[in-house]
Parts: C-alpha cells; structure tokens; sequence
C-alpha cells in the first residue's frame, strides 16, 4: 500500500510529465512554423496596405517603417500607428489607422491612406459593430460604398461639403442608415485635417531602421 | 341573446375564442382607419395579402398535421396575426415578405410548437423581427404621411409598388419615403441637435410625428373597447404604458434637450398598438395578475431601452419577444398562494 | 465493465444515433458561432476531428498510467496541447480561414464534446477504438456543422461552398456555388438566431427520420410486435 505522501507524489509527477510533454509538443510546432505564421500576418497586412497604396511607387516596406502618434481628438484613438510609404526616401503616402468613436453601434476601425499631395489613396473598414444589413454596407466586401473616398481631398470636395447628402454634403448615405456613413465621412476628414496640421513632420525621421529596427515587426498585431 | 333578464349570479360571459378575435378585429378599425388615411391603400393591400397568406398557410399545415384546417381557421386567431403583422410593417412591403413572414408566424412560431395556445412567442412579432433583421432596408423603408407627402400613392401605385417594385413614374424612394419619427429623433439627436431644434420641424405635430400621433389615439380608443368589453384586463397595458412613461420622464427630467419627452414615446412607433393588441395577446403574455404587472412594465422598460440605444428603430416587438420568453419564469415566481398554504403551489 | 462496442456499432453512434451535437447537444459554441458558411462549417469540423481523434487516441494510450484523481487535468492538458497544436498549423497553412475562425479555435478546449469523449469512451476503450470512436464521432459533428453552415449560407447569401478555396485549394472554386447578386438572401439566417433556427430545424429532421426508420421496423414485424410504438 502507498503512503498520502507516496500518491500525491506520484499523481504529480504524472501530471508535471503531462504537461512538459504538452509543452514540449508545442514549443516544438511553435519553433518549427513560428516563422511561416509571421509571414503569414505580414503578408496579410502588407495586401491590405497594397490595396490603398500606389504600389508601383512604393519601393520601402512600409510595415517596417512606421511610427506612433498620439492625437486622440482628430484620429480617434489614444495612440495609432502611421505607416510611412517613400519612393527611394521621398515620401510617397501615409497610412493612418483612426477609430471611429461614433459609429450606430461602437467604435469603428479604419484604415486610411494620405497621398503626399494630400488625396485620399484610400478607405478600408478594419472592424466594425454596425446593424448587419443597413450600417455594414461600408465593408468593402458588401459594397462599393467605400471606394468613393479613393482620389478625395481636403479641396475635392470643399472642406463645407465634407458630409453625407442628408447634410448638405458630397457623399451618399445609404438607404436606412445615415449615422455610419456620417460618423465615418467625418472620420475621414478629421484624418485629412490631422495629416494637413502635421505637414512634413510625419515622415520624418527619415530612417527608423536604425532608430527601432527591433521592435518593428512586433508593432502590426 | 335569447335571455334578456340574467339573475345573479353575474358571471362574466365565457369568451369564446372566435368572438374574442373578433372584437379584437373590430377594435382594430379605428387604427386601421387613421393609418389607411395617413399612409394610403398600400396598407389595405398588405392586410388582405397577409390574411390570405396566414390562412393559406394554416390550411396547408393543418392538412399536413392531418387535421381539419377549418378548427384552426375558425377561431379567426390566423387572421388577427396577420392584420397585427400588415399593420406593423411599411405600408408598401414587397408582396414576398409579406408571404416570408405569415409563413414564418405561422407555420414555424405558431404551428410548429402545437398551434394557438401553445406558441410561447407573439407569431406577427416575431415574423416582424425575423423580417426587420433579414431585410432591414425593406422594412425601414416608410412613406411620408398624408399631408407631408410629395406625392401620396394612388391605388393602382400602391398595388405595382407591391406586386412589381415599380415606382411612379417621375419619382424616386427619396421623394416618397420618410424616416419614422423615432428615426429621425435618433438620427437628429446623434448630430447634437437638441428636442427644441427637432421639435420645430414641419414632420412634428402635437403629441409626437405628425400623423403618427393619430394612429398612436386610434389604438388607444380601440385599446379602451376591449378594455370596456372587458376582453383584456388593465393590468398589461396599463403598467406597459407607466413603465415606458416612468422611464421616459425620468431621463426627460435629467435633460429635457436630449430625451424626447414621455408624450413623444407613447405616441411614437407601436407603442399604443403593443400595449392593447400585442402584449395582451393571451398566449404569450403573463397569466396571473401581479405576473403582468411585471410583464407589461418590463416591456415599457425595454422599448425605452432599445429605442434610445439599441441598433434598430422602434422596439416593442423587441422587448415583447423578449418578455414572451420571460413570461413563464414570471407566472411561476408570481403564483398567488393558495389560501391556507405557506407558499406557492408548484 | 461491459462488453466493447463493435466498430459498426462506434461509428454509426458517432456519426449518427448519438450524435454528439445533434442528440448530446454538446459543443454548442463553436456550432453557433462559425456555421456562418459551409466552408467555416468544414473547416472547424475538421479542426475538431483533428484534435479530437488525437486527444481520444492518447488518452487511451495512456489511460492505465493515469490515477483518476487527476484523470481530468490530464485530459484538459492532452486536449489544449492538440488544440494549440491545431491553431498554429492552421495560422501556418490556413491563414485566411484561420482569420475567420480565429477565436473559436481556441475555443475547441472548452468544447464539452471533446473532453466528454475522453472521459466516457477513451478512458474506457481500447486505443483502436478510441480512435475509430474519435473519428466517428468528428465526422458526426463535421457533417452537422457543414450542413447547418451550408444552410444558412444558402439561405442568407444565396451561396454554397463560397471561399471554399481558402480551406481545400483551388479546385474547390468548381464546387462553390452562387445564386447571383439578385438573390435576396434573408440576413436572419447568418446572424446568430439563424444557427439556433436552424439547428432546431435539423434535430427536428432527425427526429422524424428516426421515427419514420422505427415506425417502419414496427410495421415489418409481425403483428404481435405492434403494441410497441415508442411513446413520442
């Protein structure tokens, strides 16, 4: 007969192989695909990017070259990541990632490109809360709706005419739902109007691979 | 009746359930009325569409369970969820979801958990709900109504509309469509503007949205018939009411240019129609007294809740799903105790 | 103990008259909240079958080794190590369809279905059977999933198989099929009361099918047999 001692001993040493074994499977697996996974993430990121970027002008990689910014009034976000785009180190465009607080139902993330001349490259909801049917129209998947910011500026149309037609303004709304397009219209602007404020700035420092060339793939999660 | 001189005892008369569904028909012509007046014949259109679809639909299943469609037809119970159905959804529906949604009420909500008196949800609220999250954009659609309108809707353009989808020629949705006036309370108060500054707009009349206001009296008045022919109790509708009210004046008290006041809410949406129609439907409401006190006041609770926060428009099928659900759990904590015994019978 | 199963027996249990999600109802989660499509469906069906055959066939390997008292530790260990396992191969092979299915995954360790295998049947059975129990009873809840994916996607979008090349290659693209633009698909049925519709609507199915098989063994018998209707 074992002792309490002897069992308790046992069933943990039992359990503690369980779990280095479990572990060790893992690790194993985390060592050997870990590298195609980070791959993976970047690519997926990268074709999002590409799609508002004029790629053909792009000769950095933006996902390496980025910065933090901090303007939660305009981009909606306590801090938000800004992807440097340049063509042999002229800038080229911007890639902002402003959240949308005023959305039908909760916060709206975007992904926005700013030509250096100051047009929009382009608009891309990241996630989104809005009512499936009505507010959800401004996923690219469901509907062109987004698209039409492509080529837009804080000239074209005038900045008075930055609104849903319901206001006044340039752009549709969609049947049923004003307050998604409106509170994204918005959003897109007040990033236009950010960009305008920070001018040359944004681009700068020239070269971030010698100033965080560590921590910059850990900054796309 | 055949006797004129009734001695005491003064039993109140037994309902019988085709009676009962059609006083509550006739109670309902008042509302029908007005709202006929204010949003044209597309609402007719739709009320003979959707009874004829419900009562299609309840023969065929009745013929499949093997029984005589004409029990289940003569208690009329097909038709009053189906005028209840036309009369909360856009006057101008597409005829097919009209025929989705009867087939919905009453082949899945009602006939599949056993037929009347066994469906635990209100079948024309839920075939509401299944339709407003399926085709938001088709069942938010308004027309303006009569006296705001562009251009009101001839007979003949209402049953094309219908039938076809076409339009009058020379007119867009825009010229013919209008927001309710909960949506456009919501969507003017999410630009920062204020109750006085909405209130001075030409689709707001006296109680709430012009013409809207008018249907909310015509289903109070059909609300006191059935109240006076005493084929609902006051408990449901009454405390639905207060408690939408109680909520509305509390949030109006705090900020009165923020929150439309308690008269807006009563008079908007469906709220008057949920609380003596919908809500008292016998089936799936609460049964025992205190239990519909508790019933109809969450429900008020609720459409307060929804409308002011919520992702759709108006909430009284809403919160009367969601009440229906509840109701059970409230009968069973709400049982009266039996005279002589400590607690409630289970 | 009573006598093992036959690998019929296994294999019809799990796939269909014990039907874990179906009859135990169990893993209802994941079931409600990735059958958005059939390709979803397919893919988390597999993802559960991958991870429950492996964590049936280890706790079977080592279910004399493990003292009762820790037994459950142990199979929620054996069960997270394949789930984990599971997700990285899929965010290395899969990753489009791994950013659909992401968060629910992980999920795979809460699934009731898994660790109630183990307990019940791997823990009790020889490692051949608990495979083959594994197997059948991943094909049960893949079947189920697919289908109710297949569903609702049809019946909220029009479409059957759509994307099905991010999961199976690109041959799969012959298979996906599309009812077109015009097709007004009801929302409903993507949004999640479409899965508990619809789950509904398929128990229901069953129960009809099985009542149906019955009431025809019934009548083939002979007539002293026909007292023996099964209360409904």
């Amino acid at each position: 007969m074992i002792t309490k001692a002897k069992s308790i001993l046992l069933s943990g040493s039992v359990l503690g192989a369980f779990a280095i074994g479990g572990v060790t499977l893992v690790a194993v697996t985390q060592g050997s695909v870990g590298e195609r996974i980070a791959d993976n993430q970047y690519q997926a990121m990268k074709r999002k990017l590409d799609t508002i970027l004029p790629a053909a002008q792009v000769n950095n990689d933006p996902l390496q070259d980025h910065i933090q910014v901090s303007a939660s009034e305009l981009l909606g976000a306590e801090s938000t990541q800004v992807y440097r785009a340049r063509q042999d180190q002229s800038p080229v465009a911007l890639v902002l990632e402003p959240v949308v607080p005023d959305g039908y139902a909760g916060p709206i993330k975007l992904l926005v490109s700013v030509l250096h001349d100051g047009t929009l490259g382009g608009v891309r909801v990241v996630s989104h809360h809005e009512t499936p049917g009505l507010g959800d129209k401004i996923e690219e998947a469901k509907s062109d709706w987004v698209l039409d910011f492509t080529g837009k500026s804080l000239t074209n149309p005038p900045l008075e005419k930055w609104g849903v037609k319901r206001d006044g303004g340039e752009f549709d709304q969609f049947t049923g739902a004003t307050i998604t397009p409106r509170s994204i219209v918005n959003a897109v602007r007040d990033t236009l109007l950010y960009v305008q404020q920070q001018g040359e700035t944004l681009y700068e420092p020239l070269d971030v691979d010698t100033t965080a060339p560590a921590s910059a793939t850990g900054g796309q999660g | 009746m055949p006797n004129s001189v009734i001695s005491s005892p003064h039993v109140p008369r037994v309902n019988r359930v085709d009676r009962v569904m059609l006083d509550v028909l006739l109670a309902l012509i008042p509302g029908i009325l007005v709202m006929t007046w204010f949003f044209g014949w597309g609402l007719l259109i739709n009320c003979v569409l959707a009874v004829t679809f419900a009562v299609a639909a309840e023969t065929v299943v009745m013929l499949l369970r093997g029984r005589s469609p004409l029990i289940a037809l003569r208690d009329l119970s097909a038709v009053v969820t189906a005028v209840l159905f036309a009369l909360s959804v856009p006057p101008i529906l597409p005829w097919w979801l009209t025929l989705l949604g009867m087939l919905f009420a009453i082949i899945l909500v009602k006939q599949l958990y056993g037929g009347l008196g066994y469906n635990p949800f209100n079948p024309a609220m839920a075939a509401y709900v299944f339709l407003l999250i399926s085709y938001p954009v088709a069942m938010t659609t308004w027309l303006a109504p009569a006296g705001l309108a562009e251009h009101p809707l001839s007979f003949m353009e209402s049953l094309r509309l219908i039938l076809n989808g076409t339009l009058p020629t020379g007119f867009e949705w825009d010229a013919l469509s209008s927001a309710t006036p909960l949506d456009e309370m919501r969507g003017k108060l999410d630009l920062g503007q204020t109750i006085e500054q909405i209130g001075q707009s030409q689709t707001w009349g006296w109680l709430g949205g012009r013409g809207w206001e008018w249907v909310g009296v015509a289903f109070l008045l059909g609300g006191v018939y059935l109240l006076w022919r005493r084929l609902i109790t006051w408990h449901i509708p009454v405390s639905m009411l207060l408690g939408l009210t109680a909520t509305a004046t509390l949030f109006w008290a705090i900020d009165p240019h923020t929150h439309p006041s308690p008269i807006f809410h009563l008079f908007s949406g469906a709220a008057m129609l949920g609380a003596f129609f919908i809500a008292t439907d016998p089936v799936t409401a609460c049964t025992t007294k205190k239990g519909q006190l508790v019933f109809g006041a969450s429900i008020g609770l609720i459409v307060y809740v929804i409308r002011s926060w919520g992702g759709y428009p108006d909430a009284v099928a809403f919160a009367v799903l969601l009440m229906n659900i509840a109701a059970p759990t409230i009968d069973y904590y709400t049982q009266p105790r039996v005279f002589g015994h400590g607690s409630a019978r289970t | 103990m009573s006598a093992p199963q036959s690998y019929g027996h296994i294999l019809s249990g799990g796939v269909w008259s014990n039907n874990q999600m179906l009859v135990a109802l169990l893993g209802l989660c994941p079931l409600l909240a990735t059958t958005t499509s059939a390709t979803n469906g397919l893919g988390m069906g597999l993802a559960t079958t991958a991870v429950i055959v492996c964590s049936n066939g280890t706790v079977s390997l080592v279910r004399n080794l493990v003292r009762p008292e820790i037994r459950i530790p142990v199979f929620v260990l054996v069960i997270a190590s394949f789930v984990t396992l599971v997700e990285l191969i899929m965010q290395a092979f899969f990753y489009d369809l791994y950013q659909v299915l992401g968060l629910f995954i992980s999920l795979i360790v809460v699934n009731c279905m898994i660790i109630g295998r183990a307990e019940a049947f791997a823990s009790k059975n020889r490692v051949d059977r608990a495979l083959l129990d594994g197997l059948a009873v991943g094909l049960g809840a893949t079947l189920v999933l697919t289908t109710l994916g297949g569903l609702r996607e049809f019946v909220g979008q029009g479409t059957l198989f759509f994307q099905a090349d991010l999961l199976l290659g690109d041959w799969a693209k012959a298979i996906s099929l599309s009812l077109g633009d015009d097709f007004h698909g009801a929302l409903i049925a993507i949004l999640p009361p479409g899965a508990f519709i619809g789950l509904g609507l398929m128990i229901a199915l069953k129960n009809l099918i099985d009542q149906r098989a019955k009431r025809r063994q019934v009548a083939a018998q002979p007539a002293s047999a026909q007292p023996v209707t099964a209360p409904t």
